[in-house]
């Protein structure tokens, strides 16, 4: 199969929609395919990076876990909108180190340098 | 080069978020509740037409908005087989809702 590196770009909050969790599916599912796989976590999205969640009252698995395993499926490349952050005063938070911070440049650059983009 | 498809009204997540990524050499195309961007005289409007993108209205759906004749000049209306056409000449697409 021919390599070709996919940007899935995660806009929705976590928990308010099956989005997030189908966004989270695919990136897990193409990584396990050995694609080229980044994450780019933008708008309401960046919430899917706060670390204290806790969703066992809510019968929803809890996404930041899931989060967390991506490098076990070699999934290391993550990008996160750092105006939505402090938007979203997350600024101060620490952020796990494999992902990078991205401006809207920045941003503008990822969507032309990955081959395929998949929004939710 | 990306074609963006924005079916969003200006005052959502979705249009803001769409707005950070269009770029010169992009598309942009409105429809549904995306397409009151394209009044004329809305800041929304021209903060689509600044980011050097190429605009696009799909026209059944500014028509049923009622906005046909107050769109701005720079935002070209569309129907199916030129929105189809659009989804040709850009191999990449992302939809913003």
């Amino acid at each position: 199969m021919a390599k070709k590196s996919l940007l899935v770009i995660v806009r929705h909050s976590p928990y308010g929609s099956s989005l997030a969790r189908s966004s989270l599916e695919v990136a897990l599912t193409a990584a396990t395919y050995e694609q080229t796989v980044g994450v780019l976590f933008m708008g309401d999205g960046v919430l899917h990076l706060l670390s204290d969640q806790d969703s066992s009252h809510i019968g929803a698995r809890n996404i930041a876990r899931l989060i967390a395993s991506f490098p076990l499926y070699d999934l290391e490349t993550l990008y996160v909108d750092g105006a939505a952050r402090s938007r979203h005063g997350l600024e101060s938070m620490p952020l796990p180190d494999n992902i990078r911070s991205v401006d809207s440049n920045a941003m503008q650059q990822l969507f032309c340098d990955y081959d395929h983009l998949l929004g939710f | 080069m990306v074609l963006h498809s924005l079916s969003a009204a200006p005052g959502s997540n979705a249009y803001r978020d769409c707005l950070q990524l269009l770029g010169k050499g992009d598309a942009l195309l409105l429809l549904a509740d995306g397409v009151y961007a394209a009044l004329a005289d809305t800041q929304a409007y021209l903060d689509i037409l600044n980011s050097g993108a190429e605009l696009y209205l799909l026209q059944p759906d500014a028509a049923a908005a009622g906005i046909l004749n107050d769109t701005g000049e720079r935002i070209t209306p569309v129907d199916f087989d030129a929105f189809a056409e659009l989804t040709e000449r850009f191999v990449k697409q992302q939809a913003w809702y």
